[in-house]
């Protein structure tokens, strides 16, 4: 064991210093909303004077939950969340292998071209978009607004899925090949199980994304009951006065919460596709 | 079964190389199983297809297609619509663009500096704490990546919560508290680019954090023996092993957040919804409301195609700083 000299014990109590700042930067904006939303309307009121209620309620929540409006944000966030991620892995799958597995014509401007796609903004392709769905008779509609989220999720998904098919070795595929099996047989019987953590990954991160979506949704959806949670509370925060405000930090906190909650459990899968590309050595 | 294969691959290659070469050799060259349906599946394109087909409909047209709309003096909802140079030459002649601009690069360059830099010193910081093996750095590490995982409406709400001037706003009501004066965080045309810009780091900074992070540890640790031997100081290894190392990650990082910045639309709509009057109203914003509130269709489509050469014009310029060996 090394003996750590008094200068460096020093340095050991600045840093704890520094993180303690930090974690408080990052965790105050959360506590607060918290705070407002277990207060009585007049202890809103009092503002920092009362970070801590004296007659803490969970009124506020009860009354979000109870709205049905509400229900149903959470139903189409999860429906169109789930959805367009299932949809961006099981069309980027095929084409990670493709581009992990296979030497063809085009491929490095391919990949690029894939990569730049992500740089352009959702509101770049939504505004031609717009007129494009509303021929189609997909305006308004879920299954729409899910086709781009999905879209919008194969880039980052391919990328993803390449790196994770990238790691299974190529061996694999040439005993595959010598046993017989066919290319299709091969990518699912032995890329995908192997591959699964990067699926999951995947998976993972597209639905955190499509949690937050809140262009898509926005433009595509005018309707009350087809709106998801992200849209709806920042039309509720439009038409909130002074005196709802305990409302609106109860339902933004449900809001986050299931994000949060994916997050806090699924961390390693979550830090994994972060990474995972952008670091590459 | 495929972990069967996993463990037996190779002693499965020794067994079967040999006789599947000399089948391959007594008949002519044939596809395991199927005819057609293999074939097919052999070759790159069935499995492109799906996916590059979805990005061709939802990215590539719509891109082709604001090309031409900007050509045009297309409203919303009049299908007839003419060729015409006046969206593009409203675009470009107009006043506000000029203010629209500058406040996207005030914006963008605040929020791209101070995550990094932010990010950057968190990195440090976990790396040497967990260097000391302290406690807490896993504790830390999540908060801030949790701030990651607020959906940026949610963030820009949270934050009108905090800048709040109403009485229960956070800051000022903490400010008053302290006997200090409150600021005017969100009317004030100066401030508020300023609020906007605390709030877009604040939710940023958990993306170049992880990413840095993960940079710092591919450094070889061997490097810091011998500077310490070599009696560096702490200012001189950052300097000449660290942001050396760092180079590759930062740049990657830099694109990223700049083009997430750049397009950044939900967490200013929801603090300031671009004002007050124009104060922190960006390009994106300006694009929206030309659109879906002027209905100018051709004029937002110019806006748009604008916000992408701006986009793709920084990329390129971010990727000539990449480390040579990187590049390409």
């Amino acid at each position: 064991m090394m003996v750590r000299s008094r200068s460096e014990r020093a340095a050991d109590w600045a840093v704890y210093a520094a993180m303690l700042v930090l974690a408080l930067a990052f965790l105050l904006p959360v506590l607060w909303l918290v705070s407002l939303s277990v207060r009585t309307q007049a202890e809103v009121f009092l503002g920092a004077a009362r970070v801590i209620p004296e007659a803490p309620t969970l009124d506020n929540f009860a009354r979000v939950l109870r709205d049905g409006g509400f229900q149903s944000y959470i139903w189409n966030t999860v429906k169109l969340a789930s959805l367009g991620a299932a949809g961006a892995v099981a069309l980027a799958a095929p084409a990670a292998y493709a581009l992990s597995r296979m030497a063809f014509r085009g491929k490095g401007p391919l990949m690029l071209g894939i990569l730049s796609v992500q740089m352009v903004s959702g509101l770049v392709v939504l505004i031609p978009l717009y007129r494009f769905m509303d021929r189609l008779g997909l305006l308004e509609s879920h299954f729409g607004t899910t086709l781009l989220y999905i879209a919008a999720g194969i880039p980052v998904t391919i990328w993803l899925l390449k790196v994770s098919f990238d790691a299974v070795p190529r061996s694999l595929d040439d005993a595959a090949a010598i046993d017989g099996l066919s290319r299709f047989e091969s990518f699912a019987l032995i890329i995908l199980p192997l591959a699964l953590p990067g699926l999951i990954s995947a998976f993972i991160l597209n639905l955190i994304l499509n949690w937050s979506q809140f262009l898509i949704p926005f433009i595509m959806l005018s309707a009350d009951d087809k709106w998801p949670i992200s849209v709806a509370i920042f039309r509720f925060a439009g038409s909130t006065s002074a005196a709802t405000t305990q409302l609106l930090a109860a339902a933004c906190l449900l809001a986050i919460l299931p994000a949060l909650a994916i997050f806090v459990i699924l961390q390693r899968y979550i830090l994994a596709a972060l990474t995972a590309g952008a670091v590459k050595e | 079964m495929a972990e069967q294969s996993a463990n037996s691959a190779d002693d499965r290659l020794a067994r079967l190389a040999a006789p599947a070469v000399t089948e391959a050799e007594a008949t002519p060259p044939r596809h395991p199983r199927g005819g057609v349906a293999a074939r097919i599946f052999s070759g790159p394109l069935p499995w492109l297809l799906p996916a590059v087909g979805a990005l061709a409909l939802f990215y590539l047209y719509p891109i082709f297609e604001a090309v031409r709309l900007a050509f045009t003096d297309a409203r919303l909802f009049d299908t007839e619509t003419q060729l015409s140079m006046r969206s593009i030459n409203s675009m470009v002649g107009s006043s506000t663009l000029g203010v629209i601009l500058r406040n996207t690069l005030t914006y963008t360059v605040a929020s791209v500096v101070g995550q990094i830099a932010l990010g950057l010193a968190i990195a440090l910081l976990v790396v040497r704490a967990e260097r000391a093996r302290l406690r807490g750095t896993l504790v830390l590490r999540t908060i801030v990546l949790a701030a990651w995982v607020i959906p940026a409406i949610a963030n820009g709400i949270i934050w009108q919560l905090l800048f709040s001037e109403a009485p229960f706003g956070a800051i000022n009501s903490a400010l008053r508290m302290a006997g200090v004066a409150p600021v005017a965080w969100l009317s004030d045309p100066g401030n508020a680019m300023t609020s906007a810009v605390i709030a877009t780091i604040w939710q940023g900074t958990a993306y170049s954090m992880i990413l840095l992070y993960a940079a710092l540890k591919t450094i070889d640790p061997a490097l810091y023996e011998a500077a310490a031997i070599d009696n560096a100081r702490p200012w001189e290894r950052f300097w000449f092993i660290t942001l050396p190392h760092l180079r590759a990650a930062l740049v990657v990082n830099a694109i990223l957040i700049l083009i997430m910045t750049l397009n950044m639309f939900d967490t200013i709509l929801a603090l300031t919804g671009g004002g007050p009057g124009r104060a922190t109203e960006i390009l994106s914003l300006y694009a929206y409301g030309t659109v879906f509130q002027n209905f100018e269709l051709g004029r937002g489509a110019a806006l748009s195609m604008l916000l992408l050469v701006i986009s793709l014009s920084l990329t390129v310029v971010l990727i000539a700083l990449l480390p040579r060996e990187r590049r390409g």
